[in-house]
């Protein structure tokens, strides 16, 4: 070896050389697929919102349903007053496009709800209007989140879809199947706290809550707690809004 | 005490090893004496309750979106978290090598009892899992997180001792030779795993 | 292993495929298997064991990464500080696993959240970095690549076994990525259904994965009585 490779000064060389190499080789690939990973991420934003209401979505093809389906996306702040409307193609760069609320985020943040703004989507489909309340919460190992669909009276449970990260497979991360999400159609949420409850396996349920999943119990009153939490914020709203008698 | 429920939880609630399951091979390979384990146990407990506090300082004013605006205020929306693992692993890393030194030179028994397992301890998914866990739950502050650090290093020591001592009084076992050593290691884990799940879901 | 005492003549260039290569890939499938002789990478063999289908993305991940990261840094291998070499590999590997998260996330975003979960097992997975200390930094990049390969085929057949029975059992289905899950046994089975047949659900917790690889460690040992640990 012509040089000393573990001479304090070529260690030191090469420790920069290759923080500075790796740093702009993972910033570049970071910053170019930037706006693909966006896209992708608001594309599954539809397909869920999509999805809650009863409309299945296939990627690449998920722009125009939603725009069709959705016919406006209502923003309000944590005393239930509606603060922002759009409608129409979603620009990902307009922060004041209700789509555009990072729920996740702002959960996360742990920020004072009263500093926070809560994004509504007032679907019409099938000439039913239907309203679409985004849920996020805990679960056992990571966030869990979901969409609940609202009938046009605002209290029926049209459908839901349910997501999460990182919970256990064939228990926790369940609340993604069917036989969890189905039995939310035609529940109700109850205008008292609690809004909506998740129960143990085999407790009997009232039109105001669902079983859970055996062995996921943490993930299923996660699930629960969720939508109590947030359905208390959007009831502010739906008692001030106009609405349809059922 | 926010201080003592976050400790107590870190060692039986949240025990990486028989909740998380993470750091198993050093657990696994270096638990056959309870000498190399209390030493093992001891250098995880130093480096979690290290590299969680300085990745906590990391991620609140480096990496998260929003953390550098105390350099200025126009950096408000730069986000650096994809470079939070490399950058954890980094300071685990250096962290490691630290600790190598230090244990090479006070106690060389020690040093030749861990060979590759001491390095390895900057792989040991529990040290990375203690600085992902304190980056998902975003403790408010760095006691916390540093409590949190220090709780999951005697949560493994606890483990690794455990199952040492088990391996221990074992060694004069009538066990079938194929399954001696590594074998019934993994089968008395699962049973303790098992244990430990009592303590699943349980708010302190 | 064979090792040749000539001195004046010039070492001939192995062929990739010699014998002394093959035993790179053929090695770690028993007698030096990563999982179950060496130790190492057990966190995900507990993790990503639940269903088959996890079991194979995360063994082609590893397969993926392991290549990579033993290339570069054989490639490397005489231009790396000493005191730094930890955090040289650990960079390597943790910047190959981002790199691939970060593309998948752009093209295939329904792949990327299925493997999301693992990018950072994949990091602290210790066979990639047992390897990369143990024979990339002293091996020339052919090799290593074999040995690569031979560990990541050694770590993926424990994985999928492990998988195999913890799905059949806890599940009762198998599942095949890109299909998703297939359960096979007949509906009326089940005690919901009036049968007599319930899934093991112990299975699909982590426990259940420890005492299987136990037993594969037994019949393996059972099998090849050189790897039988003498107290």
């Amino acid at each position: 070896m012509a040089f000393n490779k573990n001479s304090n000064g070529y260690t030191f060389l090469f420790a920069i050389l290759m923080v500075v190499l790796v740093g702009a080789i993972l910033a570049f690939t970071s910053l170019s697929l930037k706006p693909m990973q966006k896209a992708n991420a608001a594309e599954k934003k539809m397909m869920n919102i999509l999805g809650a209401i009863g409309v299945p979505s296939e990627r690449g093809a998920v722009e125009a349903k939603f725009v069709d389906f959705v016919k406006e996306r209502v923003s309000i702040d944590s005393e239930g007053r509606k603060v922002g409307s759009r409608s129409g193609t979603v620009e990902a760069g307009d922060a004041e496009d209700p789509f555009n609320i990072n729920v996740q985020k702002d959960f996360r943040s742990k920020a004072d709800a009263s500093t926070l703004n809560f994004p509504l989507f007032a679907c019409n489909k099938e000439g039913q209007d239907l309203y679409v309340v985004p849920v996020v919460g805990k679960g056992l190992w990571g966030p869990i989140w979901g969409y609940v669909a609202l009938e046009s009276d605002m209290e029926t449970i049209y459908g839901a879809v349910f997501d999460h990260k990182t919970e256990t497979p064939g228990l926790g991360a369940e609340i993604k199947e069917g036989f969890f999400q189905d039995p939310f159609k035609g529940k109700k949420i109850s205008k008292v706290a609690p809004h909506f409850e998740v129960v143990k396996g085999g407790a009997p349920t009232t039109e105001y809550s669902v079983d859970g999943i055996t062995g996921g119990t943490i993930t299923s009153k996660g699930v629960g707690e969720m939508v109590d939490r947030t359905m208390s914020i959007y009831l502010k709203y739906f008692q001030s809004a106009p609405k349809a008698q059922k | 005490m926010e201080y003592l429920s976050l400790f107590v939880k870190g060692i039986f609630v949240e025990n990486m090893i028989f909740a998380y399951f993470l750091g198993m091979c050093s657990y696994l390979a270096v638990s056959k004496t309870v000498k190399t384990a209390v030493g093992l146990g001891f250098a995880v407990i130093f480096v979690l309750g290290i590299t969680v506090p300085i990745n906590y300082l990391l991620e609140n004013f480096v990496l998260k979106e929003g953390a550098l605006t105390w350099l200025s205020p126009e950096y408000a929306t730069v986000d650096l978290s994809f470079l939070s693992y490399i950058m954890f692993i980094a300071v685990i890393a250096s962290m490691v090598q630290l600790v190598e030194m230090i244990v090479e030179k006070f106690a060389p028994a020690l040093y030749g009892a861990l060979g590759i397992f001491l390095p390895l301890i900057a792989v040991n998914c529990s040290i990375l899992g203690g600085a992902l866990f304190m980056q998902e739950r975003q403790y408010p502050s760095i006691g916390e997180a540093t409590i949190f650090g220090l709780g999951s290093g005697v949560g493994w020591l606890l483990a690794i001792v455990a199952i040492a001592a088990i391996r221990e009084k074992i060694r004069y076992s009538n066990i079938p030779a194929p399954l001696k050593g590594l074998g019934i290691t993994f089968i008395l884990t699962g049973l303790m795993g098992m244990a430990f799940m009592a303590f699943m879901g349980i708010e302190i | 292993m064979s090792t040749e005492t000539t001195t004046a003549v010039e070492p001939k260039r192995e062929s990739l495929f010699s014998k002394k290569n093959r035993k790179l890939l053929t090695d770690p499938l028993d007698d030096s298997n990563p999982i179950t002789v060496q130790v190492l990478g057990i966190c995900s063999a507990l993790a990503i064991t639940v269903q088959v289908q996890q079991a194979v993305i995360m063994s082609l991940a590893v397969l993926f990464v392991m290549i990579g990261g033993n290339v570069i840094v054989s490639m490397m291998r005489n231009i790396i500080p000493d005191r730094i070499r930890i955090i040289v590999q650990l960079v390597v590997i943790a910047s190959l696993v981002i790199i691939v998260d970060e593309v998948l996330k752009a093209y295939s975003p329904d792949i990327s959240e299925k493997l999301s979960v693992f990018v950072g097992l994949i990091i602290t997975n210790c066979i990639i970095m047992g390897r990369l200390e143990a024979f990339a930094l002293g091996n020339k990049p052919g090799p290593a690549m074999l040995d690569a390969v031979g560990n990541a085929m050694g770590y993926a057949w424990i994985l999928l076994a492990v998988a195999l029975v913890r799905e059949v059992f806890g599940s009762g289905a198998i599942s095949f990525p890109g299909v998703g899950q297939v359960k096979f046994l007949p509906e009326g089975w089940f005690m919901a259904n009036g049968g007599f047949y319930e899934n093991n659900n112990l299975m699909i917790l982590p426990p259940m994965a420890l005492i299987t690889v136990g037993i594969i460690i037994w019949i393996q040992r059972s099998r090849n009585r050189s790897l039988i640990e003498e107290n």
